[in-house]
């Protein structure tokens, strides 16, 4: 399976979780590799920050805060390969194997401890039109912001529900094309749940101060937002031309040809599940998350930090990313005290600034029932093409779980490997069923978890 | 569908080939914001099923941006950056396979 490579410690991802975590290694002597399928370190947020496309203003401050973190990764002792996705991981009794292509072709790594910092993606939503052209989701346009530069040509239709939502909607309000109008599928009452969760509120002030100035410059500029849309419908012949949505006891339509929607983000599982950690459903995140103790450990010889681990934001991705790190390094007696202050100032910090998050998942809670609640013809896994209706149909005919109904349907066996339909299959026999989501579980994962070409896979097959 | 502000930063350009006609694009772009880019969504790809899809994520998660890259088929278009000389083809066929 191609070269065979050694390393003490590796890292997948160079986000702030990876990023920060590497630096605190190599602080201690510790050379990592980092493994990231990013051209350049940054992750999700500080994305194409090496070399930055559009300033401060445009971006907001939190963009730029990332530079700090960027120069010291790229001045850090740290053996960092952009362009390589790790495809493949097994746990074993001396360590982890991974498989990993990069441009150069398909290499087999075996390590000592592993480092899970992948991040999140955007959750997926199903609505009838969601599939097509014409609807993206709102990071993958903050993507083409961050990298080009680009914007829409025509003012798009905003959808759905979070923070990531408005911050979209206010970088391109600054750049001079401010949405029509966004559709919040959170109801206007939620904006006021601060009033209720008062610690919280007052630890993650910052938080909800940018939130409403934000809204409050969305206002200013005249953007409509209307609170509480309770349903979606996209429609258009070869492409998105009109939006509908159910709001205050009627359907609406509004002409457009870009609708961006968000409904906030979830652990990328794949890698993980593929080395057997479990995962459990977390009811205020409303998605699996992977099973980690007090250090971050995930199970022997592997760490998870970041997002991955829970959806936390990236001050708080940077913070796990360094306590990881001080929980893999094996303690030697003359620095046991100065380790232990590190560690719990950082765990001091990272508490206060997580007291917000169940405010912030209570205030932007989705409606557990929306998939159930849509039409038959609505895509749930749109690599297959495998409609709600046939999903339901085979639970009538005796699906009982994730991986049959995959089974019946093809569900989840096109190339995204069920990473866009997994949880709403959750969700979907959740409903049903009447059981709890982590009784349904989810799809058995199995490697490859990124998808490989051909020519990669001939020269591992004849490698081997 | 998508225009380049006028405040972003000056970037470099490369030359790709998509569909066998020339193109400059700024160089930090990936191979999927190119075609959205010089195309719209329009027609980035034919589904198997018949229907025209495009980009949703671009962050690797959702296949729906496979495209050709220098011959390669079923590429994922939002991981690769265009590069000089690349030729990209889009799948306009409606056949894919799961690789
Ligand atoms: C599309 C999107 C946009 C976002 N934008 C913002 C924003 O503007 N502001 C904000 O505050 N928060 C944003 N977030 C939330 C953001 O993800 C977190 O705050 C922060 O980036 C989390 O850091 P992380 O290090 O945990 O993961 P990430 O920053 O997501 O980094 C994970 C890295 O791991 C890599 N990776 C994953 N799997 C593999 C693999 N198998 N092989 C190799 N590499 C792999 C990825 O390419 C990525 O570079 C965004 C999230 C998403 C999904
Ligand atoms: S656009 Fe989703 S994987 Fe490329």
């Amino acid at each position: 399976m191609g070269e065979l490579c050694q390393a003490e410690i590796a890292i997948i991802g160079a986000g702030p979780a990876g990023m920060a975590a590497a630096i605190r290694l190599a602080q201690a002597g510790i050379r990592p590799v980092v493994f990231d399928m990013g051209n350049a370190p940054g992750g999700q947020i500080y994305r194409q920050l090496n070399a930055p496309v559009i300033g401060e203003t445009l971006s907001g401050t939190d963009y730029y805060r990332g530079r700090r973190l960027l120069r010291d990764f790229s001045r850090a002792d740290i053996d960092y390969r952009p362009r390589s996705q790790v495809w493949w991981g097994q746990c074993e009794s001396d360590g982890v194997s991974l498989g990993v292509v990069d441009s150069a072709g398909a290499s087999r790594w075996h390590v000592h401890r592993l480092l899970l910092a992948t991040g999140s993606m955007e959750r997926s939503w199903p609505f009838p039109g969601w599939q097509l052209p014409g609807l993206m989701q709102a990071g993958a346009a903050q993507i083409l912001f961050k990298e080009g530069g680009l914007v829409p040509e025509a003012s798009p239709v905003l959808a759905g529900s979070g923070p990531l939502l408005y911050l979209l909607a206010w970088q391109y309000c600054r750049a001079g094309c401010a949405p029509q109008r966004i559709l919040d599928t959170t109801p206007a009452s939620r904006y006021r749940l601060p009033l209720r969760y008062l610690r919280g509120a007052w630890k993650g002030r910052h938080y909800l101060m940018k939130g409403s100035r934000m809204m409050l410059a969305l206002k200013r500029a005249g953007v409509p937002i209307h609170h509480g849309v309770e349903a979606l419908e996209a429609t258009g012949r070869n492409r998105v031309e009109r939006v509908h949505y159910y709001w205050r006891g009627h359907w609406h339509d509004q002409d457009t040809s870009l609708v961006l929607t968000h409904f906030g983000v979830v652990p990328e599982p794949q890698l993980g599940r593929a080395i057997g950690i479990p995962y459990d459903w977390h009811e205020g995140q409303q998605g699996f998350l992977p099973v980690r103790n007090a250090s971050l450990q995930a199970r022997d010889r592997v760490w998870i930090a970041g997002d991955g681990g829970g959806i936390g934001g990236a001050l708080n991705a940077e913070r796990e990313g360094r306590l990881a790190a001080l929980s893999m390094l094996t303690v030697s007696a003359n620095d046991v005290a100065d380790r232990e202050r590190e560690r719990r100032r950082l765990e001091h910090r990272r508490a206060t600034d997580l007291a917000v998050r169940p405010l912030l998942e209570a205030m932007f809670r989705l409606p557990s029932h929306w998939l159930s609640e849509q039409p038959d013809t609505t895509l749930v896994c749109r690599c297959e093409s495998v409609s709600l209706g046939e999903l339901r149909r085979a639970i009538e005919q005796g699906a009982v779980g994730p991986n049959q109904l995959k089974a019946f349907t093809r569900c989840g066996m096109g190339p995204c490997q069920g990473r866009e339909c997994g949880e709403s299959v959750t969700r979907l026999l959740s409903t049903v069923q009447a059981r709890p989501p982590q009784e349904v579980g989810y799809y058995q994962v199995r490697p490859p978890v990124q998808a490989l070409s051909l020519g990669e896979l001939a020269a591992m097959a004849t490698d081997a | 569908m998508f225009q380049r502000i006028a405040e972003s930063s000056v970037i470099d350009g490369v030359d790709i080939q998509l569909d066998g006609e020339i193109y400059h694009i700024p160089v930090t772009l990936s191979v999927a914001a190119a075609v959205l880019f010089i195309k719209g969504d329009e027609e980035y790809r034919r589904h198997v099923d018949g229907h025209a899809r495009a980009p949703f994520c671009l962050m690797g998660c959702c296949h729906e941006c496979l495209i050709t890259i220098d011959g390669e088929p079923n590429r994922r278009g939002c991981l690769v950056s265009v590069a000089e000389g690349m030729s990209i083809e889009r799948q306009l066929e409606g056949s894919q396979d799961d690789g």
